[in-house]
């Protein structure tokens, strides 16, 4: 004899009818059709949804005060992207201070981590609240560093252990 | 434990509970690092002297009052050495600290970073947040002539890059200014280390990211480079290299330690030319002459052809080789020209007036021929022809009336008629040229950087590279059709791998005899020296 059986209780009659929980169902959907107070559905575009400030979406890039970006070059953010969407080719600007000269982020390849955000050690490149993104070509989707210094959509909060619904 | 008696060569001590026997005269040091420990340190570089005034390498030894430097402390017969303990990685955290008091945390924007020794020891084993509160000091930057830029800030005072130019370069260049707190490295004149033949070396020994590299100024990430054996191509001596590349392109040469060629050094002459590696305009195809020009092919649609015209034999048979090609590349070629019945194989290499030795380890020279196989190509029994800038030389095969068969040299003094004459022109080559113009066949063929092979250096050291790069488009080693078509001429079994091409060179040349891939190593070994395999 095995050394466990678990004797199972054969259900009643009453618990094998779906009659009453049906019922309960189409209950809570007819209420629902006759108070609308709590909708779900938003009226998009008339109505602007409300995105939560951790949203993680459309890069922005920081600039100083006088219009340069903040960016270094350091290489952290291509070596951290798990989807390799980042392209950076350094050198120096003007001022002898390194600067990425070419700096491109594919928002198709992108998956949307934030990794590139956390492991930035100047601040420079966020994801974005942001979602509306829709362009006429593919290669449009490849934001160069004129078009992230341009976004004007708020950059994203990081998620904050204290603070951990971000209020 | 430890008790070899007072005549020995050897003493035997005890590191972190191993124990390690090691020759007299070793410090503690160098014995860890027998062991695999790599104790911490800055000042110390085995091509140098030892200040032992970085302080980093610190280690307890049982019995002795102090912690001893373990750069130039020597091991003792039984001595009981602590590279962990609580004393010894106190005083290292300690230290570490020290130097981050001034040291700045600029490492997005060094060019150090990722193979910064203070990064490293930092991220090991120092504290978890600074202390300081004082502002650091600022000198800025500098620039120390050459190629060789100096950031203030971030030395540490190992002073490797003083002591190199004082002994091994032995041309004084750099000193330490001021005194404390403020002591730095400076020049003694204007132009720095502007014309030192050595000077790259002190980037490389750099710990830090004080000496960087104009050249290689924000080019690329230190985590981004892949690293690769190879041989500097570019003169006789054969110095021992890692090209380091990414994107498909070599990003700078650094030198790999070979004591019996180039030590831990290499020469700036070398160090900065490598662009020639990265060219885009290449041969991509094989190319096969038509009326009208050439037309593109694949390699079947190349070689059957080619066959067929060899086989023909189409009068007497001349070659023109480069000394930029491997042994087995050169191998195979003589014995293709073998296999046509024999010929006379030339080849043109350039040569300098003067060599650059390196006064403190004179062995290492920026030799003569600016060339990597000069010798194997002697060795093969093809004789210079050509001046000493590599040029002219041929012109008696431009007129060549029978078979003539080019090899790597791109012929870049000859014009589109050269070769018209010959009854049949096979050039293999990586880059379009004119001189190919008149060629009956173009195969494409990689370059050093890109394939594996062998190079033999002035004193007949056979070392061998690794392929960085891949090569372009359809182009192949040269050793592969070359053998390839001899093989078939003969009727014989190609070799479809390098180290079979290699001992091919062999049966060629009685120098290459008893060589092989396996014997060779990453040291490389003199020809006809170890007879390691037996013969035949």
């Amino acid at each position: 004899m095995p050394a466990t059986v678990k004797v199972m209780r054969r259900p009643e009659a009453g618990e094998t009818s779906y009659l009453r929980a049906t019922l309960k169902g189409m209950a809570l959907t007819f209420k629902h059709l006759i108070s609308p107070s709590r909708t779900a559905t938003v009226q998009y575009p008339e109505e602007e949804p409300t995105i939560s400030p951790r949203w993680r979406g459309t890069h922005v890039m920081e600039t100083h005060a006088d219009g340069r970006p903040k960016c270094v070059a350091c290489g952290l953010c291509p070596t951290v992207c798990p989807a390799n969407c980042i392209r950076l080719v350094g050198g120096e600007d003007d001022m002898g201070n390194r600067y990425p000269i070419v700096y491109e982020i594919d928002e198709f390849r992108c998956i949307f981590c934030g990794m590139c955000q956390e492991v930035c050690p100047v601040e420079a490149i966020h994801v974005g609240v942001h979602f509306e993104n829709a362009e006429y070509t593919r290669e449009r989707f490849v934001y160069d560093l004129d078009r992230l210094m341009e976004q004007d959509h708020p950059s994203t909060l990081l998620w904050d252990p204290s603070d951990p619904r971000s209020e | 434990m430890g008790d070899n008696g007072h005549d020995s060569d050897t003493v035997t001590l005890t590191i972190d509970g191993l124990e390690v026997t090691v020759p007299k005269g070793t410090t503690i040091l160098q014995a860890a690092e027998a062991l695999g420990n790599r104790i911490p340190h800055y000042c110390y570089h085995p091509g140098l002297s030892a200040p032992a005034q970085c302080r980093l390498c610190l280690v307890e030894v049982e019995g002795a009052p102090k912690l001893a430097p373990s750069c130039v402390t020597d091991a003792q017969d039984g001595q009981v050495v602590h590279t962990e303990s609580e004393s010894a990685k106190g005083m290292r955290q300690g230290v570490l600290e020290f130097y981050l008091a001034n040291h700045p945390l600029d490492c997005p924007i060094c060019d150090q970073s990722g193979e910064c020794k203070l990064q490293d020891y930092v991220f090991e084993e120092g504290r978890k947040h600074g202390r300081s509160r004082e502002p650091k000091r600022v000198f800025g930057r500098d620039d120390f002539g050459g190629d060789v830029l100096f950031y203030g800030d971030r030395c540490v005072m190992c002073t490797r890059c003083v002591r190199f130019m004082d002994e091994m370069a032995q041309d004084p260049r750099l000193t330490v200014v001021e005194r404390g707190n403020r002591s730095i490295i400076d020049t003694f004149f204007e132009e720095g280390v502007e014309g030192s033949p050595y000077s790259g070396n002190i980037v490389d020994i750099c710990p830090v990211g004080a000496l960087v590299s104009k050249d290689f100024l924000h080019k690329a990430r230190a985590w981004d480079l892949d690293h690769t054996p190879s041989i500097c191509p570019n003169c006789s001596q054969g110095c021992n290299i890692d090209l380091h590349t990414r994107d498909n392109l070599v990003q700078r040469l650094k030198p790999r330690p070979n004591l019996d060629v180039n030590e831990y050094w290499m020469c700036d002459y070398g160090r900065h030319r490598y662009e020639w590696m990265n060219r885009g305009d290449r041969i991509e195809v094989p190319l096969v002459r038509r009326d009208d020009g050439h037309e593109a092919t694949d390699w079947p649609g190349v070689l059957e052809p080619l066959l067929e015209s060899l086989r023909e034999g189409k009068g007497p048979v001349r070659a023109v080789a480069s000394p930029f090609v491997s042994n087995e590349a050169l191998a195979a070629l003589a014995s293709l020209v073998e296999a046509l019945g024999g010929g006379e194989i030339v080849f043109r290499s350039a040569r300098a007036d003067t060599e650059i030795p390196l006064p403190g380890f004179p062995k290492l020279t920026r030799r003569h021929d600016l060339v990597p196989n000069r010798r194997g190509a002697e060795i093969l029994g093809m004789t210079r022809v050509g001046s000493d800038d590599g040029s002219s030389g041929l012109d008696e095969l431009a007129d060549h009336r029978g078979t003539l068969l080019v090899l790597g040299d791109e012929l870049a003094d000859l014009g589109p008629d050269f070769g018209a004459r010959a009854s049949l022109y096979l050039y293999l080559g990586s880059h379009p040229t004119p001189a190919a113009t008149a060629a009956d066949f173009v195969l494409p063929i990689t370059t050093h950087a890109e394939e594996e092979g062998t190079f033999t250096n002035y004193e007949g050291r056979v070392q061998r590279f690794w392929p960085a790069l891949q090569g372009p488009g359809a182009a192949r080693p040269a050793w592969l059709p070359l053998s390839l078509l001899a093989a078939r001429m003969e009727g014989t079994r190609s070799p479809s791998r390098v180290d079979e091409a290699f001992l091919r060179a062999g049966e060629l040349a009685p120098e290459f005899r008893g060589l092989a891939y396996e014997s060779i190593g990453t040291r490389g070994a003199l020809v006809n020296e170890p007879a390691v395999l037996p013969e035949g």
